[in-house]
């Protein structure tokens, strides 16, 4: 038979049939009981064995056999589901059993996320089938018939919890790890977009559906109970946490999640509306040029061109619009120029997980919202202490991926108290108290040197998460200094001046948002916002305080040093020195200086940057109304306010520039930033008109990026008088 | 050993059709006449603009110059990616002092340089 050869063929028959045997001892359904399941005589000793198998046999030799095996037979729905569905609430006698089947079940829904260069044939044969079997797991653990299976597994660690952390020992405290672990495979199981569906709907497995299994099943009063006592009562529990807690909220908009119903209906129906006015302005724009007759009807038309020469262009939709001849001409030929294919390149392609919008139902939002709430009020600070804690410390649960779970997570939260404390403004208040280990100084300290870190490592998504949580606390203080708590403007007071004192952090922003090359559009996305609000806060901040001082860095050039030293004829002695004293000259020199916003902000507006906004620009048509305005905002300062213009005056900008206005495809008339982008885009182009004529060089001077040293003339018509020294 | 001893004549000559070689954009190209030179000529004499009032079709109809200039010089490419490939030519030393005389020969003489000619 055609099956059982090909079965044959992916696992070895010995292994299957053992694993298969072993299955069958655990237990079955049996006619004493009309069907009902009863455990095997050896029930715990076969449930020892299977898990030796995924350990001794597939984790040793790096293959998925025993784990195919078992989504074959059926192995956690047929027997681990049932046995701990049979566990009874009340039990006196000590039972081994759930806690076997817990490790069972943690171990086959891990999330199978191998990197391409550690798969081997085996893994290729076997990932598809598994990673279909363990959406079956999730729908079977999400909606078992008869019992809570969540409530269930966590009653496994109860006992562990209900004892005071210097009574426990280490295998009571990996109960609960094994249980957030479990919790965590949960959320992470999803359908794998490249695999056929088996046609069903997939929203009894979607992130709505656990939350409300979470709720019923008080999973979200376990969650909290960890967090609030994290640091006392739980500590090497912190990482496992976090990612059940970033598993949970990824993708999940907090601003919405704190909407009235009501305005989140309306909300939605105006993004509804939003889009549907887009597909009409689409569609029109479309029909407006769509040829009028049949697609034979043969046209074809000259373009005339110098020295009497023509081009020749068909079809009827260019007739009568020299504007839309000249597109076409462009978009027939065939050549593309080639694509650069960096290292880079992978990570566009790959999504980030935070950066796929997760849509949730209203009921499972009012859950969420209540737990958001509540770890608000107790856990925040207990929470992101512990971590940070561990982070600085290094160790070794803390992972690769911990700390880009963290700052994202802090971020999220500190969005989320924002759009509560927006929500409930009428009320009295409140002080920033529940957030407060996220505003100090060791905070920061770790933030600073994570981002500068991943700056050096070229860890883009990394760096992503530290940048929207560098966003989020500054848009944090911002909301301080409008509080009307004295205690709280003086700590806004207080951290800003920490933030804009260090000019290693002013260097870092800039550094930042010259750097992005192709990393994907969320890079794009963060760092042109914290470009946005950082520049936007310092503006504030040095005009309310004029004589800002900075403190900058500056290595001293120890050669340079030396040299001057032998010059002035001093003996060989002080040249070769002795190292202490070396040491102290090539030491780091701290200066302070008076903070210049104008020409900080002039470092802001060189080419490098002007083309990341133009990058994020490009994309017009997708941004929504804050990105829009923040691109608006940095180009009209590069122009009008820095009178940098010049900068701006290269052909593809300023073609892009005319595209977003007059098309083809322009932004859409109807959006309120319209106005506002086709004045700047005006005033830009009258400028632009006029320079043209007055310096005709300026014409070649538009296919370049500008050099520093002809910027100033191309915009003032005459050289910087620049003083000799 | 034959083949020391012998002059090569027996052996079979194989002939490796050779590709003909794709026209490339780079800085020879663009230096040609047809290149920045035409472009230079285009922007004395032809480039005309209504000013005032006609900000968009003034800009539309100078980026239509550049596209037919760019087409004449290198056909095959399309206009962003020509342009694309012209601004990278731009970092290159060699174009950087180009780009430096041609705007100096648009300067103003200094009225010190006029007295020392004459």
């Amino acid at each position: 038979d055609w099956v059982i050869f090909s079965k044959d063929n992916t696992v070895d028959p010995h292994v299957r049939a053992k694993i298969y045997a072993k299955v069958s001892e655990v237990g079955g359904p049996a006619i004493e009981l009309d069907g009902r399941y009863k455990p095997g005589p050896e029930c715990e000793g076969a449930l020892k064995d299977l898990n030796d198998w995924l350990g001794a046999y597939d984790e040793k030799r790096n293959v998925l056999d025993a784990k195919r095996c078992m989504a074959e037979a059926n192995l956690v729905k047929g027997d681990l589901l049932e046995l701990l569905a049979q566990w009874p609430e009340e039990e006196t006698e000590k039972n081994r059993i759930p806690l076997r089947c817990l490790t069972l079940l943690v171990r086959l829904t891990h999330t199978l996320d191998f990197e391409d260069a550690v798969m081997k044939v085996n893994h290729h044969r076997h990932l598809p089938y598994i990673q279909l079997s363990q959406v079956g797991y999730k729908r079977a653990i999400l909606h078992h018939d008869t019992a809570h299976i969540l409530r269930t597994v966590v009653r496994i660690c109860l006992p562990a919890i209900a004892q005071p952390r210097h009574v426990r020992n280490d295998r009571m405290e990996h109960y609960i790890i094994w249980v957030l672990h479990f919790l965590t495979n949960v959320l992470t199981i999803s359908r794998p977009p490249n695999l056929p569906s088996d046609g069903g709907d997939d929203s009894d497995i979607a992130r709505s559906a656990v939350i409300e299994a979470f709720h019923q099943q008080d999973i979200f009063a376990f969650l909290l109970t960890l967090t609030s006592g994290m640091g006392e009562d739980y500590t090497i529990q912190d990482t496992a946490v976090l990612e059940a807690l970033f598993h949970l909220i990824k993708g999940i908009d907090p601003e919405k999640l704190f909407m009235e119903e009501k305005i989140l209906t309306s909300a939605n129906t105006d993004e509804l509306k939003g889009l549907i006015q887009k597909e009409k302005a689409m569609l029109a724009g479309y029909a407006r040029h769509a040829p009028s007759r049949h697609n034979r009807f043969g046209t074809m038309i000259w373009v005339k061109r110098d020295d009497e020469r023509v081009s020749t262009v068909t079809g009827q939709d260019v007739l009568g619009n020299a504007q839309k001849s000249l597109q076409k001409m462009d978009k027939t030929k065939k050549w593309n120029k080639p694509k650069h294919r960096g290292k880079n390149k992978e990570d566009v392609k790959r999504k980030n997980d935070f950066d796929i919008k997760t849509p949730i139902t209203e009921s499972a939002r009012k859950h969420l919202r209540s737990l958001v709430e509540d770890f608000l009020d107790s856990s925040f600070n207990p929470l992101f202490t512990q971590l940070r804690r561990s982070i600085e410390r290094n160790h070794e649960r803390v992972l690769s991926e911990h700390p880009l779970q963290y700052f994202y997570l802090v971020s999220w939260f500190l969005q989320a108290e924002r759009a509560r404390r927006k929500r409930s403004k009428t009320q009295s208040a409140e002080s920033f108290g529940l957030i407060a280990s996220v505003l100090n100084q060791e905070f920061f300290i770790l933030l600073n040197r994570s981002m500068q870190r991943y700056v050096d490592e070229k860890s883009w998504k990394h760096l992503s998460a530290c940048m929207k949580c560098f966003t989020q606390i500054l848009l944090t203080v911002q909301e301080m200094s409008a509080s009307s708590l004295e205690e709280d403007l003086d700590i806004s007071e207080n951290i800003q001046n920490r933030i804009f004192y260090e000019e290693t952090n002013h260097d870092r922003v800039i550094q930042i948002l010259k750097s992005y090359k192709d990393q994907g559009f969320d890079y794009l996305d963060t760092c042109t916002e914290l470009a946005h609000v950082f520049l936007r806060m310092l503006e504030q901040y040095s005009k309310q305080n004029i004589d800002l001082q900075v403190r900058s860095r500056r290595r001293t050039r120890r050669k340079k040093k030396e040299a001057a030293q032998s010059e002035g004829g001093s003996d060989a002695e002080e040249i070769n020195g002795d190292p202490d004293q070396d040491m102290v000259v090539a030491q780091i020199v701290t200066t302070e200086r008076k903070f210049d916003f104008a020409r900080f902000c002039a470092r802001f507006m060189t080419q490098p940057c002007i083309n990341t906004f133009v990058a994020l620009a490009r994309l017009y048509n997708d941004l929504n109304a804050d990105q829009l305005k923040r691109a608006h905002r940095f180009f009209y300062r590069v122009a009008f306010k820095m009178e940098l213009g010049v900068t701006l005056y290269r052909v593809d900008i300023i073609q892009l520039f005319n595209r977003m206005i007059k098309g083809p495809d322009p932004l859409d008339k109807d959006l309120p930033s319209f106005k506002e982008w086709e004045d700047l885009v005006k005033q830009i182009f009258k400028r632009l008109v006029k320079k043209v004529q007055e310096r005709p060089e300026l014409m070649v001077e538009m296919l370049f990026s500008k050099i520093p040293a002809t910027m100033f003339y191309l915009e003032h018509g005459y050289d910087r008088a620049v003083s000799t020294r | 050993d034959g083949s020391e001893t012998g002059l090569g004549i027996d052996e079979e000559v194989k002939i490796a059709k050779a590709r003909k070689p794709v026209a490339k954009l780079d800085e020879t190209r663009l230096l040609t006449p047809a290149g920045i030179p035409k472009l230079r000529r285009i922007a004395k004499t032809r480039v005309k603009f209504r000013g005032k009032g006609h900000e968009f079709s003034d800009v539309a109809r100078l980026l239509n110059t550049y596209q037919l200039w760019l087409d004449d010089l290198y056909p095959r490419a399309k206009f962003a990616d020509g342009l694309a490939i012209i601004e990278k030519l731009g970092h290159s030393k060699r174009m950087q002092m180009m780009r430096k005389q041609w705007i100096d020969e648009g300067k103003p003489r200094e009225n010190t340089e006029q007295e020392a000619d004459e």
